[in-house]
């Protein structure tokens, strides 16, 4: 009884240990490379996870990678475009180990394949910047815009100097800063300044013309309503005289008479008020101030 | 207790022979056959309790905002649908064999960006009252980030190598977890966890590096193809240029995130021009403002003029447009302001001289047979009347005789301005 328990015990632990010394997991994320007395090649490279047979040590050795996307950044760098345009980027990498053997022997660390990446980006961004203007970076023309362009460029070109070298493989790059040195800073501030002056008196100046044409637009206008208006009063007043001159022929029974009444009816409204008469003491009536008139004798029969 | 079965053996073997077959060795075969009764039963409690415990320590619970894969022997179980476990309860072998990876899937996720704006010191965040703040000169493109932005195409305007604009800006996005098992396989989620940690505790640390990466990218990316002022007035079509980019960017790598929402916090041109911008943007409120004076100017004067048929009546007057002559009339008739005033006149200038034609007339038809009749004292009668009628209204009348020699003699008069004509004059100057 006591036995047997203790048998099944020490068999468990044979068991478990004899698995773990000849057996491993790869887990999906991740890759392996099975190194069997120090030799390995295309057969020895474990892609698909699950789990597998080996040898104990030191016959077998398991080396484990983790496959998963790795960002890389590399440092802020100056480079010139091709019209030598100084110009500043980012650019960051996203890669994973993908062939364990090529890694194993190529690289080995994480470490070292970043310090590898990082020459081989320096090299590709003077490459592929420098191939391309400053104009195609960023431009007032959205047309020549090449700035997509030159990341899948630069994409392209990293892969291509990566390639069976390194067992990595590069999933996307990008430029995550697009940048200009201090003193260019300096010189774009003054030209952004420059331009929105421009724009101010450009807007002020379009405001006052478009008021002004506004304004001159409704005086014109006035202008013709009144003159509109002036040629119809004429009309009225030309009808007025039309119609007075018909009076006038009435008038023509004594045209001496109504002369006499016109011009007494115009000394009344012309003296009428507020004046000073200056005149002559022969004249009528007041040549009566300075004597009798003579009575006529036919008078007086 | 077992200890007391073998002292039970003992002492049996030791006791005399002649006790072995007595009635005690019954009692004694017994006692043992019931202690060994006790004891197997007392194993198969503990058996059942480490099935139990078994059974218990496999079993997970995955929450409703969770979906979960298993790992047998590190490699996804199950093919197609049955790979993702929903929510509820699941039972799992215990490591090596199986192991169970939980990735919140419906949980949002917030991720901020600011490396895309200027540096700010502790001391300069802290300090609210602008102006104290010094604004540096330029930028420093190790610590202060931007974008670059076109600038407005001029036709014919020489390319300038310093042709395009600095914006700087803020952005925030959420994700969420789309497929758990592309993105447990292709995005490294650190493996060191703290004692308690679960997987999911670790993805928004662990992701927002590469995170960061991608959303700065897009944004510059899209950036250069907008102007400053697009960039500003028309946020919703950035956002979504960089959401767009963030996707396809995410959807490349395989990461099996899906952008739920993004948002440009703040946008804004660099500190260093801020007066330009302001003056420009104070313009354009300006501009709008000075064209509604005109315009109100312009109602106004019509109306003055002519009133609400002003445009209707220039139109015609124009020859814009055709009416009838009833039409014209009654156009003319609705007509107020300056207009009505001036026909006003010009109708009364007709009543009146009409009117007075007509009363001349009259007279002259009333009178004259009384004039025919004796021609010479009817004129000095009215020729008198009227003299008198002037001169009672005369307010200073001056008779001078003259003299019988008129050339040695001079008079001279001194003509006093009316005090009242003075004043009206003096106050109608005024009101000018």
């Amino acid at each position: 009884m006591k036995n047997l328990a203790v048998g099944i015990l020490i068999i468990v632990v044979i068991v478990v240990l004899g698995f773990s010394f000849t057996f491993f997991q790869v887990r999906e994320t991740e890759i392996a490379l099975r190194v069997r007395l120090g030799k390995a090649d295309e057969n020895s490279e474990i892609k698909e996870p699950g789990i597998y047979s080996r040898w104990p040590a030191p016959i077998d050795r398991i080396y484990k990678y983790d496959s998963r996307m790795r960002v890389f950044e590399a440092d802020l760098g100056e480079t010139t475009t091709k019209g030598a345009v100084p110009i500043i980027v980012n650019t960051y990498v996203v890669w994973n180990i993908s062939e364990p053997l090529a890694f194993f022997n190529a690289v080995g660390s994480v470490k070292e394949a970043e310090s590898k990446l990082l020459s081989q980006i320096s090299n590709t961004q003077n490459k592929i910047i420098g191939q391309h203007n400053f104009s195609e970076f960023v431009n007032s023309d959205p047309a020549q815009l090449k700035f997509d362009e030159i990341q899948q460029e630069m994409l392209a070109d990293l892969r291509a100097a990566v390639k069976d070298q390194f067992g990595i493989n590069i999933k996307t790059l990008g430029i995550k800063q697009l940048k200009v040195n201090k003193d260019v800073t300096e010189n774009v501030f003054e030209r952004m300044k420059a331009e929105r002056q421009q724009r101010t008196q450009n807007t002020l100046s379009e405001g006052q013309a478009e008021k002004t044409k506004i304004v001159s637009d409704a005086d014109a206008k006035k202008k013709v309503l009144l003159a509109a208006t002036e040629a119809r009063a004429k009309q009225i007043r030309g009808q007025g005289d039309a119609e007075a001159a018909k009076y006038y022929k009435m008038l023509d029974a004594d045209p001496e008479l109504a002369m006499f009444l016109r011009d007494i009816d115009a000394l009344k409204t012309i003296l009428a008020s507020k004046s000073t008469i200056v005149l002559s003491a022969d004249s009528q009536p007041f040549e009566l101030l300075k004597r009798m008139p003579e009575i006529k004798e036919e008078a007086v029969k | 207790m077992s200890e007391n079965n073998m002292e039970n053996k003992k002492d049996l073997q030791n006791r005399p022979v002649k006790d072995r077959f007595s009635g005690e060795l019954d009692s004694a075969s017994e006692s043992l056959s019931e202690a060994l009764r006790i004891s197997f039963l007392i194993l198969k409690i503990i058996m059942v309790v480490l099935v139990i415990l078994f059974f218990v320590s496999g079993m997970r619970t995955v929450a409703p905002d969770e979906q979960a894969i298993v790992l047998k022997f590190g490699k996804i179980r199950g093919i197609g649908e049955s790979r993702i476990l929903g929510p509820g309860l699941h039972w799992i072998l215990p490591y090596p064999i199986h192991e169970m990876i939980i990735v919140p899937v419906k949980k949002k996720i917030d991720f901020s960006v600011n490396s895309l704006w200027y540096y700010q010191s502790k001391s300069e965040l802290l300090q609210t009252d602008k102006n104290r703040i010094n604004v540096p000169k330029s930028l420093d493109p190790e610590v202060d980030g931007y974008c670059l932005c076109r600038s407005e195409s001029r036709v014919g305007a020489a390319a300038s190598e310093t042709d395009y604009n600095i914006v700087h800006s803020k952005w925030k996005v959420t994700y969420q977890i789309d497929d758990p098992e592309r993105f447990f396989k292709n995005v490294t989620v650190t493996d060191d966890l703290m004692p308690g940690q679960t997987y999911a505790d670790v993805i928004e640390g662990s992701f927002s590096v590469l995170l960061q990466s991608l959303i700065e990218n897009s944004a510059v990316t899209a950036m250069v193809n907008y102007t400053i002022d697009q960039a500003i007035k028309s946020q919703a079509t950035i956002t979504d240029h960089v959401q767009r980019l963030l996707q396809q960017k995410l959807d490349d790598i395989d990461s099996g995130v899906r952008v739920v929402f993004m948002k440009l916090v703040t946008i804004k041109w660099p500190r260093q021009v801020d007066d330009a911008f302001l003056e420009s943007f104070n313009a354009s409120q300006t501009k709008p403002k000075m064209i509604t004076e005109a315009e109100t100017y312009a109602t106004n004067t019509l109306n003055e003029t002519a009133g609400t048929v002003a445009e209707d009546l220039l139109s015609v007057i124009e020859g814009r447009k055709q009416v009838t002559d009833e039409e014209l009339e009654y156009l003319w008739s609705q007509v107020v302001g300056q207009c009505r005033e001036r026909l006003g006149q010009a109708r009364a200038y007709r009543t009146r001289i009409v009117e007075s034609a007509k009363a001349d007339a009259i007279y002259l038809n009333n009178i004259l047979p009384e004039y025919k009749k004796r021609p010479k004292l009817f004129m000095q009668k009215v020729y008198l009347d009227a003299i008198e009628e002037v001169f009672a209204n005369v307010d200073e009348k001056i008779i001078i005789q003259p003299a019988s020699n008129a050339k040695s003699k001079e008079v001279r008069v001194l003509l006093n301005r009316d005090p009242n004509i003075k004043k009206t004059k003096s106050k109608s100057e005024e009101t000018k």
